[in-house]
C-alpha cells in the first residue's frame, strides 16, 4: 500500500499543484492522527462455499486475457486506415511483446523441430503428416526444413466461474468515477 | 503423523513463493508448487507466484460472487496477480508491501492501518493480518493440492528478511500460525535460504574451490527492500563449515525505486515533447519503464528503446505516444544512480533528500546501493586482503549491466578478483527453493550454515541515584543476548536485581546492536552512540496479584533463551524460587509513545 500511495503522490504533486498542496498537508496531518488498536478483521470463512460455476468456452478466456493482458482485442478491432506505420507500429510492438509474454506463460510455445531452418533432416518412413508436412517431391528419404513449426508445452488457462449471462463479456466497460 | 514433505514459503515484499520437496529421498527434489489466484473477476489462474497483493472488495463486488471460489470458503480480501495489477488505479483498496510494514516500529502493527491513508468506507487490515491472509492463501493453495498430507503437519521452513529484529519475527511467528502454520515451523533468514539453494546448486563443488577465511557477500534487492548479509568460511574440525557473520540494516531501497526513476525521466520527455500525461498514463508509463528497463540493461540489449503509453479507450492506436530513450542514458540514470562507483569507505548519505519517505513507511534517503555496501562491509572490517565471493539475489539482478557493475565496485576495493557465484534463472525462487533444502538438509544431515542472533540485544533499565527535576534518570543497557547466541541455547544474566511490582505492568525499553559484537551476557552499557544501539518494541510484563509474595514485589534476574526456532524469549526469574515470568513485546505501545 504505501508504495502505490507513494507512487500516486508522486504523479499527483509533480502534475496539479493543488494535490501537491494537499498531499503536504496530510504529511503534517499524518503525525496527529496516529491509529489506536482496532481488533483485527476475521480470516475464517465469512460466507458458505458457493456451488460449482457453469463453464465457458476456454477460447472466450482465451480471447478475453489477451486483451487483459496485452489488449489485443483493442489492437485488431481498431481501423487502420488513418494511421500512419510508424504509429502503427509503436502500439502493435507494446501489444505483441505483452501478447507473447501471456501466451509464453499458458501454453510454452517453443518450435517442434530440434533442426535448424535451411539444415538438412531425414525424413522417417512412418512419419506423421499433423508433424511433417512435405513439400515438393513427396517421395525423397531427406529434405531441408524450410519451417520449424510450433508446439505448445502445456495448455493452462485461467479457469472462469462467473454467471453464465456473462460468458460472452471480453473486456469490462471502464468508467471513470468522478 | 509422520512428515512427508519440506515446505519452503518465501513471504516477499512483492511476491510469495512456495517451494517442497520430499523428506523420504537421497537427494532433494525441489519443486515449486503454483497458487491459484484470481487474474479477474470471475477468473483464476494457478501462477509460479503470489504477488504480495490484497485487494478489499466493495461491497457490491463482493456480493456479486466474482471473487468468490467454487467449492471453497471466500476470503475478506483478494489477493495475488489482480490485486498488483489494480493496485496503481486503486490504490485506496489495495494493500502492498504489508511485510515492510511489519518490521516498521513506528505504528502499531496489530491495528487495522492498511491500506494507509484510505478512507473509512474502506474495510482495513493490519499489517499482521494481512500477511496472515497471504499465507493462508498458500496454506489453502497446498491443501487443495495435497489433502492427504496438509501443511500444517510438514516440516515447514518461513524466510524472513535477516534484518527483522526479534519484534518483526515474532509477528511473523504469530501471523503464520494463525494462518495454518505448524506451530514448531522455522524462521529462516532470506540472504541464508539463498545460500542453501547455491550450496544444493553445487553440490560439494564449494569445498573445493572455498578456504578457511573466506568472505561470501549475499546482497538480495528485491522489488522494495535491500538485505545485506555476510558468511564467513570456516574450519571445524578438519571440515569447512560456513558461519553467518553480520546483516545489515532494513532497507527500503530496491527495484521499483528504479523503475520510478525511470518513469520520472520518461516524464520529462514527454513533457518536452509537448504531452502531458494523464495519472492513468503515467501508471501505464511505469509499466513500460520496467519492461524497458530489463531490455536496455541486458547483455546484448538494443541501443535505443521506444516507451509507449498507449491510448486509454478502446482507441489503442490513434491515443498511442512515444518517445526514445538510449541505452546509455538509462545505464547513466539506473547504473549510476543506483549502483555508483565508490570509495571502499562511502557512507550512505542519511540526509533525506525528499519528503517522498515521510509518506508511510520509512524509505532510504539514500538510494545507491553500493554506499550501503561499502558501509556494510567496512563496519565488519572486511579487510581488501580478504578473498570475497558474491552471491546476488533478487529480479533486479536480471540485468546483466547491474550485475557486472556492483561486481566492479566491489572488485575495486579488493586486491583479489571477486567471483560471481549466483546464476541468472535463480533469483526469483532461490529463497524459498532454499528453505526447502532447508528442511531437508536438516533432517538428512546436509552442510548447515551456522548463525546465531545476528545482533546482540539488551535491555534499558533506569540507574538508581539522585533524581534531577527535568532530567530522565540516566538509563543503561544491560546485554541480555550476546551476538551470536547459537538456537537452542539459553543464559542467565548476571548481575543486579530487578524489583517487579505486582499488579502493574513492568516496561523494559528494548535494545539491538549489529555493531557491538563483543559485548557478553549482563554487560551493562552507561554510554552509547545513537549509532550503535537502535531501539526496537519495548517488552512487558504484568504478575498477577496470585505470584505475589507480601512485599508486592518479586526481586528477579533476567534469563535469555534462543529458542530453536530462532525465537528470542526473555524471561524474568525469581531470585527466591524457580518461577519465572515471559515478557512479551508490546508494539503497540511504542507506537503511541512515536505518535506523540
Amino acid at each position: 500500500m504505501g508504495l502505490g500511495t507513494a507512487i500516486q503522490a508522486f504523479f499527483a504533486a509533480l502534475f496539479n499543484r493543488q494535490k501537491a498542496e494537499r498531499i503536504r498537508a496530510a504529511l503534517s496531518e499524518q503525525s496527529k492522527s496516529n491509529p489506536i488498536g482496532l481488533p483485527d478483521k476475521p480470516v475464517e470463512p465469512s460466507k458458505p462455499p458457493k456451488p460449482a460455476a457453469p463453464t465457458r468456452n476456454d477460447a472466450l478466456t482465451l480471447l478475453s486475457t489477451l486483451q487483459r493482458e496485452a489488449r489485443l482485442v483493442d489492437l485488431i478491432c481498431e481501423p487502420l486506415d488513418s494511421f500512419s506505420d510508424v504509429q502503427i507500429g509503436a502500439a502493435a510492438r507494446e501489444v505483441l511483446r505483452d501478447s507473447k509474454k501471456a501466451l509464453d506463460r499458458m501454453f510454452a510455445i517453443a518450435p517442434l523441430s530440434d533442426i535448424e531452418e535451411g539444415d538438412k533432416l531425414s525424413i522417417p518412413a512412418d512419419h506423421s503428416p499433423s508433424k511433417l508436412r512435405l513439400v515438393g517431391q513427396a517421395q525423397g528419404q531427406s529434405g531441408t526444413v524450410v519451417h520449424r513449426g510450433w508446439k505448445a508445452n502445456r495448455c493452462e488457462l485461467p479457469s472462469w466461474q462467473g454467471d453464465k449471462s456473462d460468458s460472452m463479456i471480453l473486456a469490462p466497460t471502464e468508467v471513470e468515477v468522478s | 503423523m509422520t512428515q512427508r514433505f519440506s515446505i519452503g514459503i518465501d513471504l516477499g515484499t512483492t511476491n510469495c513463493v512456495l517451494a517442497y520437496s520430499d523428506l523420504q529421498v537421497e537427494s532433494a527434489n525441489v519443486r515449486l508448487l503454483k497458487l491459484t489466484q484470481f487474474v479477474a473477476p470471475s477468473q483464476t489462474e494457478a501462477r509460479e507466484g503470489l504477488p504480495s497483493f490484497l485487494y478489499i472488495p466493495s461491497d457490491p463486488e463482493s456480493q456479486s460472487g466474482a471473487f468468490d471460489i467454487p467449492d471453497h470458503a471466500s476470503y475478506p480480501t483478494v489477493n495475488g496477480a489482480y490485486a498488483r495489477d489494480v493496485s496503481a488505479e486503486q490504490p485506496d483498496r489495495t494493500i502492498a508491501a504489508a511485510k515492510s510494514w511489519l518490521c516498521h516500529a513506528g505504528v502499531d502493527r496489530h491495528a487495522a492501518i492498511l491500506p494507509w491513508g484510505s478512507g473509512d468506507e474502506v474495510t482495513k487490515f493490519s499489517p499482521v493480518m494481512a500477511s496472515r491472509l497471504l499465507l493462508r492463501q498458500m496454506v489453502d493453495a497446498w491443501d487443495t493440492r495435497y489433502p492427504e498430507h496438509p501443511l500444517s503437519g510438514q516440516m515447514v521452513t518461513l524466510t524472513v528478511p535477516a534484518s527483522f529484529d526479534m519484534a518483526a519475527r515474532e509477528l511473523t511467528r504469530e501471523a503464520a500460525v494463525g494462518a495454518g502454520l505448524p506451530k514448531d515451523f522455522i524462521l529462516l533468514e532470506e540472504p541464508v535460504a539463498a545460500v542453501y539453494h547455491w550450496l544444493e546448486k553445487s553440490g560439494d563443488g564449494w569445498r573445493k574451490r572455498a578456504k578457511e577465511g573466506d568472505h561470501l557477500l549475499v546482497c538480495d534487492v528485491g522489488g522494495g527492500t535491500t538485505d545485506l548479509t555476510l558468511v564467513r568460511v570456516e574450519q571445524e574440525q578438519g571440515e569447512l563449515t560456513l558461519r553467518r557473520l553480520a546483516v545489515g540494516n532494513h532497507l527500503l531501497v530496491g527495484g521499483d525505486n528504479m523503475d520510478l526513476a525511470l518513469a520520472h525521466f520518461v516524464t520529462q520527455r514527454f513533457m518536452e515533447k509537448g504531452v502531458k500525461l494523464n495519472p492513468w498514463q503515467s501508471i501505464s508509463l511505469w509499466h513500460s519503464c520496467r519492461r524497458a528497463k530489463e531490455s536496455l540493461l541486458a547483455v546484448d540489449g538494443r541501443e535505443t528503446e521506444t516507451i509507449s503509453v498507449l491510448g486509454r479507450g478502446s482507441r489503442l492506436i490513434g491515443g498511442t505516444v512515444s518517445v526514445e530513450v538510449s541505452r546509455q542514458e538509462v545505464q547513466q540514470l539506473l547504473v549510476d544512480g543506483f549502483f555508483p562507483m565508490c570509495s571502499s569507505d562511502a557512507q550512505p548519505n542519511r540526509a533525506p533528500s525528499t519528503g517522498f519517505h515521510e509518506l508511510g513507511l520509512p524509505f532510504e534517503p539514500d538510494t545507491a546501493v553500493t554506499h550501503h555496501i561499502a558501509s556494510f562491509l567496512s563496519l565488519n572490517q572486511i579487510a581488501s586482503s580478504s578473498r570475497l565471493s558474491l552471491l546476488l539475489n533478487g529480479g533486479v539482478f536480471k540485468s546483466a549491466a547491474l550485475q557486472e557493475r556492483i561486481q566492479q565496485v566491489i572488485g575495486s576495493w579488493s586486491a583479489e578478483p571477486v567471483e560471481l557465484l549466483s546464476e541468472p534463472e535463480d533469483l526469483d525462487f532461490a529463497v524459498a527453493r532454499g528453505a526447502a533444502h532447508y528442511g531437508w538438509a536438516k533432517q538428512s544431515g546436509g552442510v548447515r550454515v551456522r548463525g546465531g542472533t545476528a545482533r546482540s540485544y539488551y535491555v534499558g533499565i533506569e540507574s538508581s541515584g539522585l533524581a534531577v527535576p527535568g532530567m530522565p534518570r540516566p538509563l543503561q543497557a544491560v546485554c541480555v543476548v550476546p551476538f551470536g547466541m547459537e538456537e537452542g541455547t539459553q543464559a542467565d544474566v548476571p548481575g543486579r536485581e530487578v524489583g517487579l511490582v505486582v499488579g502493574r505492568p513492568a516496561k523494559f525499553r528494548f535494545f539491538s546492536s549489529a555493531i557491538r559484537k563483543e559485548d557478553t551476557v549482563g554487560q551493562t552499557l552507561r554510554y552509547w552512540d545513537d549509532e550503535e544501539l537502535v531501539e526496537t518494541s519495548p517488552m512487558e510484563l504484568t504478575l498477577d496479584v496470585s505470584d505475589a509474595p507480601e512485599e508486592g514485589f518479586v526481586p528477579v534476574r533476567f534469563q535469555s533463551h534462543i529458542t530453536e526456532l530462532g525465537i528470542l524469549e526473555l524471561w524474568c526469574k525469581s531470585t527466591r524460587d524457580e518461577q519465572r515470568w515471559k515478557l512479551e513485546f508490546n508494539v503497540r505501545e511504542e507506537a503511541e509513545a512515536s505518535g506523540t
